[in-house]
């Protein structure tokens, strides 16, 4: 046997254990490891390192799920208080939204007759409307905006929309 | 009951926030979450800590579990970049990382004559050898072998939990998998 076969048992070895083999490459393993003591010692040392792996038990800290479960349930509580909030913001910008678009033919007339009366350019009182009209979405896109960066600061693994 | 049935079970819950839902998920998943924080810290109070914020994330973040992939790759992928973030808040040198000590650092092994936060924990109930094996696997190492032997995730999963394409993830498996094994055996030597 040369070490180019021992190299290629070694490589099935760990394979076997780490994503499996074919029918033939474990047939050809097996063969191998019947006949060449060392690759079988080492295929006997990786079974029991991963057993010894797989049977060291990890003592639970006493409590531990209780007190997260008590934490979970506070934390809970508190997002619960605040979703009111959050809701009464949407629907202040969706409010301010639909006002701004009801009233807007009224306004621009009102603009237009301060304007005229005086004295301002058509461009300026104009240009004042439009700002008055674009201030309720300009807060619903700053209020985007402040939910988009709070929703930044999570990494992208956690969002599954990928 | 189908993986994918209780997935979609979950992911409902979650959306909704059910407290019950969550209480039945921290009972269900603390053994498994705790030894994989436990493995990727190496630290018990630490793992205690993360374990906590883990949920905290859960019930929070809940909503962008969809159901498609296992529930605790999820809940995996969330401890993990907890852990990560407060790494980097921290000062490398004083770690035992889950940075890729092939791109970013060379190989931190713990010094063998100290022990270590897990090997006290582990040194309550189990042998020498294995203790001293699990202590000598850099976290890198250690974090993919608990994923795909104790909690034996498929390595597209793994994948997913540890953001890295299939062949990291095969890689480090050998590597892990190697390590293991040599420490196994110097443990005995």
């Amino acid at each position: 046997m040369n070490l180019e076969t021992h190299a290629r048992a070694q490589q099935l070895i760990a394979q076997e254990r780490v994503e499996g083999i074919s029918q033939a490459d474990r047939d050809w393993l097996g063969a191998h490891l019947q006949d060449c003591a060392p690759c079988a010692d080492l295929a006997r040392q990786t079974d029991q390192a991963l057993r010894f792996m797989r049977t060291a038990a990890i003592p639970l800290p006493s409590g531990l799920a209780s007190r997260t479960q008590f934490r979970v349930r506070l934390r809970a509580q508190e997002l619960r208080e605040r979703e009111p909030k959050r809701r009464a913001l949407w629907l202040a910008c969706a409010l301010s939204w639909a006002f701004g678009i009801a009233s807007a033919p009224y306004v621009w007339r009102l603009f237009a007759w301060f304007g005229e009366r005086a004295g301002v350019p058509k461009l300026v009182w104009e240009v004042g409307f439009g700002l008055w009209w674009t201030i309720p979405a300009l807060f619903v896109v700053a209020v985007l905006l402040m939910e988009k960066v709070r929703q930044g600061d999570e990494p992208a693994w956690m969002r599954q929309d990928n | 009951m189908l993986m994918s049935d209780e997935a979609k079970t979950i992911a409902r819950g979650l959306q909704k926030r059910d407290p019950d839902l969550l209480d039945r998920l921290i009972e269900q998943y603390q053994y498994r979450l705790f030894r994989y924080l436990l493995y990727i810290t190496g630290n018990k109070e630490r793992a205690e800590d993360f374990f906590q914020e883990t949920w905290i994330r859960v019930l929070e973040r809940g909503h962008q579990y969809d159901g498609k992939s296992k529930f605790e790759a999820w809940l995996f992928a969330i401890a993990r970049h907890l852990v990560i973030d407060w790494q980097r808040s921290k000062k490398p040198q004083s770690l035992d990382t889950l940075t890729d000590p092939e791109q970013e650092h060379p190989l931190q092994l713990a010094n063998e004559n100290d022990p270590s936060p897990l090997h006290q924990v582990l040194s309550q109930e189990n042998e020498e050898s294995v203790q001293a094996s699990l202590q000598r696997i850099p976290a890198i190492y250690r974090e993919v072998l608990v994923l795909r032997f104790h909690e034996e995730l498929q390595i597209d999963e793994m994948a997913g939990v540890l953001s890295v394409p299939l062949s990291t993830v095969k890689s480090r498996l050998y590597r892990g998998l190697e390590a293991l094994r040599g420490a196994l055996q110097g443990g005995a030597a």
